[in-house]
């Protein structure tokens, strides 16, 4: 059966090199919905994205920079996009090759369907 | 501050404190007797909570098997400001109660993710022989003194069993 994020995340699970992809409450850190390989652990990564991009938001709030509109980490085997909405955070992670700026752009389209 | 009164229960707990940065945790045995906390400053705080926590576990497990015919694994109530999770730990010999009060500096997920290795590393570090327990045990208050005692830096650390040392040690 399809959830109502799955109109989010299948064009993010389509992109070249994306390995995954969720949605988790900002807030509490707990998984949506997501798409995401058997071996990788959906919810630890929910968790986690969601801590990084709250911790985000207060660092940029404390330092004057205002909200915070992508948050991008760059490990040494890929890269972890996350965006928030609506109490919400959208992450992808991707290999290494993995084009951000079509996955950012893909990501942004799919804001206004968080809800 | 984490304090410990079994010593084999600070491997677990540290890092679990630290990574969820929960504002209190307490792992105690249902009876009530507290073998570690995080965050509390006075016993009597620590005494009223293990108490609780273990009125409520005691209730949860009940109702649980009046229910579905198991006892809940993990219950959580998020207040306004604070939320708090609790968390059965059967082990090889005993089982444990963790209470975890958090706010907005962690969250329910974060709580439930470093929850797990807590488990895992509280289970490979229980004792494994445990003697069956009378629901008060005769000498209750004295073990919970001890335990307090443990925890607030008045006497020794507790061994595995929960017991003290020996005067010869």
């Amino acid at each position: 059966m399809r959830s109502a994020f799955a109109t989010v995340l299948e064009p993010l699970a389509r992109q070249r090199g994306v390995l995954g992809c969720l949605v988790a409450g900002e807030e509490d850190g707990i998984l949506v919905d997501a798409f995401v390989r058997d071996a990788v652990d959906g919810a630890a990564l929910a968790a986690l994205a969601a801590a990084l991009h709250r911790r985000a938001r207060l660092a940029s709030g404390a330092a004057g920079l205002g909200g915070v509109s992508f948050v991008r980490l760059d490990a040494d085997g890929g890269h972890l996009c996350v965006l928030g909405h609506n109490e919400l955070v959208l992450a992808v992670f991707a290999q290494s090759g993995a084009n951000v700026g079509v996955i950012r752009s893909t990501m942004l389209r799919s804001l206004e369907a968080l809800a | 501050m984490t304090t410990v009164a079994a010593g084999w229960v600070e491997e677990p707990l540290r890092p679990f404190v630290e990574e969820t940065n929960v504002l209190f945790a307490l792992l105690l045995h249902p009876s009530g007797q507290v073998l570690g906390q995080h965050g509390f400053t006075r016993a009597v705080d620590v005494m009223a909570a293990c108490a609780l926590a273990a009125g409520i576990s005691a209730s949860a497990g009940a109702l649980g098997r009046e229910l579905g015919g198991a006892s809940f694994g993990e219950l959580h109530h998020a207040g306004r400001d604070r939320q708090i999770f609790m968390a059965d730990i059967p082990t090889r010999g005993d089982r444990y109660v963790l209470l975890a009060v958090f706010d907005r500096g962690s969250s329910l997920g974060l709580v439930q993710l470093y929850f797990r290795q807590f488990r895992e590393r509280l289970v490979a570090a229980a004792p494994v022989t445990s003697t069956p327990a009378p629901a008060l045990a005769a000498d209750f208050e004295g073990e919970l003194d001890r335990s307090l005692a443990a925890l607030f830096g008045r006497a020794p650390r507790l061994d595995v069993g929960g017991r003290p040392p020996s005067p010869s040690t």
